[in-house]
């Protein structure tokens, strides 16, 4: 096992594919379909990285970054954010919050996420 | 794009509707591509990984335009940093990324090198983008087996590089090319560059190239034409 991830994916086919991936490639997996889930699953989940997209149903990424900001536990889980907009970001302006990675859905490749992910937790 | 604060910026009337569209198709879109890109790693005959291939590379051409009406759509409101660029390395950039989808279509493209190197001042995503536009263009209307050459040359005594993208297609008529010019300066509308073609990816390179203080513009040859974009030259290498 590589290490625990969360993955933060509205869309269900788009979060089943790189849920599979992701455990083809050994990490033991935890998905929220939304930022609400994901804080509320974080403390049984343990995760030792987080990836998650920026648009989700409800409330933006921005959500669960700012509440895992605000607890020690959880304020230094390292986080890769994957996006469609990811041309509208600035990996320094999401710096402070945690975000050590920014993938472009739009043109990653097939194991984009394990590579951030492998990079992350290095 | 949802900010923090939960409003949408379509919803506060910032996102013109096409470029929201564009945007609203770019997740479904790059989902298929993702599906496509799983299944061309497994066990597939040789015409099923010629049609998923296709799938891939259809998807992938489907979200370059997307990402270019977005941006198009923030032109007024972003700073677009310029710096001297190399023209040639953008172009063979281009030709990798593009050699895959040239192949499948059975065509070629190359970029025609050049003996003493040009800088040009331009930002470089834009600049790509209008390449690929270009390149898209030419894929589409150049005749198979063919070779599409993407040519740099400098022009008004090295005050303004140009970088054409020459195809061998059906020649446009003097009467659809004066059209298209009158055209480019006003909103997205059908413009019709070509026979079946809107003309759409044609106005978006337009754009990218007024934030650049650079224009378009095509030359007609009696088997296909060259569309170019001019920018202004580089002054770095005189300060040497």
């Amino acid at each position: 096992m590589n290490g625990r991830v969360l993955l933060v994916e509205d869309d269900m086919w788009r979060a089943e594919l790189e849920l599979e991936r992701l455990r083809r490639a050994g990490f033991e997996v935890v998905h929220a379909a939304h930022a609400q889930s994901a804080i509320t699953k974080i403390d049984d989940a343990k995760p030792d990285a987080i990836i998650a997209d920026v648009l989700l149903s409800g409330a933006t990424v921005m959500a669960l970054l700012h509440e895992l900001q605000s607890y020690p536990d959880t304020k230094d889980i390292p986080v890769v954010v994957y996006t469609d907009v990811s041309d509208s970001l600035s990996l320094d302006n999401l710096k402070p919050y945690g975000v050590q990675r920014i993938v472009d859905k739009t043109t990653m490749g097939a194991d984009a996420l394990v590579v951030a992910l492998r990079g992350v937790l290095a | 794009m949802q900010e923090s604060g939960g409003e949408s910026l379509q919803s506060r009337g910032m996102i013109p509707p096409l470029a929201a569209a564009a945007h609203e198709l770019k997740s479904p879109l790059s989902l298929i591509r993702q599906l496509s890109l799983e299944l061309e790693n497994t066990r597939l005959t040789p015409e099923q990984q010629r049609l998923i291939e296709r799938v891939s590379l259809t998807s992938e051409r489907a979200l370059r335009l997307t990402t270019d009406l977005t941006k198009s759509a923030r032109l007024e409101d972003a700073m677009f940093a310029v710096e001297p660029l190399n023209p040639e390395q953008i172009c063979q950039d281009i030709v990798h990324e593009l050699t895959p989808l040239f192949a499948a279509h059975g065509r070629t493209l190359s970029v025609a090198q050049r003996r003493h190197p040009l800088l040009l001042v331009a930002n470089r995503d834009l600049l790509r983008r209008i390449l690929l536009n270009f390149s898209d263009n030419a894929l589409h209307y150049t005749e198979p087996g063919t070779v599409v050459h993407l040519q740099i040359k400098a022009l008004q005594k090295g005050s303004i590089v140009r970088i054409g993208v020459r195809d061998f297609g059906p020649a446009l008529s003097a009467d659809m090319w004066r059209g298209l010019q009158q055209k480019l300066a006003h909103a997205p509308q059908a413009i019709h560059a070509r026979p079946q073609s809107s003309g759409l990816g044609l106005y978006l390179a337009s754009q990218f190239a007024s934030a650049m203080n650079g224009t378009i513009g095509m030359t007609r040859h009696r088997d296909g034409a060259t569309f170019y974009v001019d920018l202004h030259a580089s002054r770095q290498l005189s300060w040497l």
